[in-house]
């Protein structure tokens, strides 16, 4: 008798704290999604801010490293030298038009020993010709918005042609170091004149974070409701019994 | 018994055509198709999916516990709204042995 009575309670503590450590999964499931969503919103709110200032590349960004999502956006200026030229086919600016883009690769000096090299969205493809062209040895003043590499394909990779703007389509062509993401350009100056040329502005990168800060908090709600149902269902199965 | 079996209804069908849409449509869509116009299209639907199936969720506890349920049912109630069909196969189920 006190066997079978040691039996059940041992049953019971085993089933509660099976409960426990289900209800406590479902809790932090629902904390990850509260994280998720409180980040969505950070996120959504610093792309609203437009900061002016303007930095040097090279304080916001270093070659071969990820670029700080917190970096995105800013307005940087770099000089250098244009080392390569590729047509971006079918590319989206912020008014969702779909253009081939002239993507210049610019050669940066950071120290004497290792050269480094940016992706600079220069324009539309078509204007290419309309300007004054650039010699490798003219120097080049860029100044534009730093963006994250682009992730999806928008055409297949051939000679003088980049799939999408990411510097790691392009490893292994070029010499030296490459950057992580690209500069969207506003103005150039090459000659000591402004480079005059229709420029395009980006599309908003997608988030990394999907979906909406409403739609992470029904989640949060549902984990949270699993967690209470879950400390629920050992007595209700005592109630039914 | 009767509101709570029409409150299960109402929400195990919403709950199923979200889940349809969820798995035939939006995940298709967010996985499958380069089409940043269509994604923009059906991003509505995880959205409202989430909140139907939390409320689907208490009107099947609130059902399955009124009907004194085991425990293993209750679990494939709460599950069904889960996936693409099941909680339309749970109402028909639940139609037929209380209506």
């Amino acid at each position: 008798m006190i066997a079978v009575m040691k039996a059940k309670i041992i049953k019971k503590v085993f089933s509660g704290l099976v409960a426990l450590v289900i209800a406590t999964a479902f809790i932090f499931l629902g904390l990850w999604q509260l994280h998720r969503a409180s980040d969505l919103k950070a996120e959504q709110a610093k792309s609203a801010q437009v900061s002016t200032d303007v930095h040097q590349l090279t304080d916001l960004a270093s070659p071969t490293v990820a670029l700080d999502s917190r970096n995105v956006g800013k307005i940087v200026k770099v000089s250098g030298h244009y080392i390569a030229s590729y047509k971006a086919p079918n590319q989206a600016d912020l008014d969702g038009v779909v253009n081939d883009w002239e993507i210049a690769l610019l050669q940066v000096g950071i120290s004497d020993s290792t050269d480094s090299s940016i992706l600079v969205v220069r324009g539309l493809w078509s204007d290419r010709l309309k300007e004054p062209q650039l010699a490798m040895s003219n120097l080049v003043e860029v100044t534009g918005t730093l963006q994250p590499h682009q992730n999806e394909d928008r055409a297949e990779n051939a000679p003088g042609v980049i799939s999408r703007l990411d510097s790691s389509v392009i490893v292994g062509q070029n010499p030296g170091e490459l950057f992580d993401g690209f500069i969207a350009t506003t103005n150039e100056v090459a000659l000591g004149e402004d480079v005059v040329r229709t420029r395009v502005l980006p599309a908003k990168p997608v988030s990394l974070i999907g979906g909406f800060y409403w739609q992470h908090i029904s989640y949060v709600v549902i984990w949270w409701l699993m967690a209470a149902i879950t400390l629920y269902l050992p007595f209700y199965r005592r109630k039914t019994q | 018994m009767s509101s709570p079996v029409f409150r299960f209804r109402v929400m195990a069908i919403l709950a199923g055509v979200m889940s349809l849409l969820l798995w035939f449509v939006d995940l298709p869509v967010a996985y499958l198709f380069n089409n940043e116009d269509w994604k923009s299209k059906v991003e509505w639907i995880p959205f409202v999916h989430g909140w139907i199936y939390a409320v689907y969720v208490l009107t099947a506890l609130q059902f399955s516990v009124k009907a004194k349920w085991p425990l293993s049912k209750v679990l494939f109630l709460i599950l069904a709204g889960t996936l693409p069909i099941a909680s339309l196969v749970a109402e028909r189920r639940v139609v037929k042995q209380y209506s």
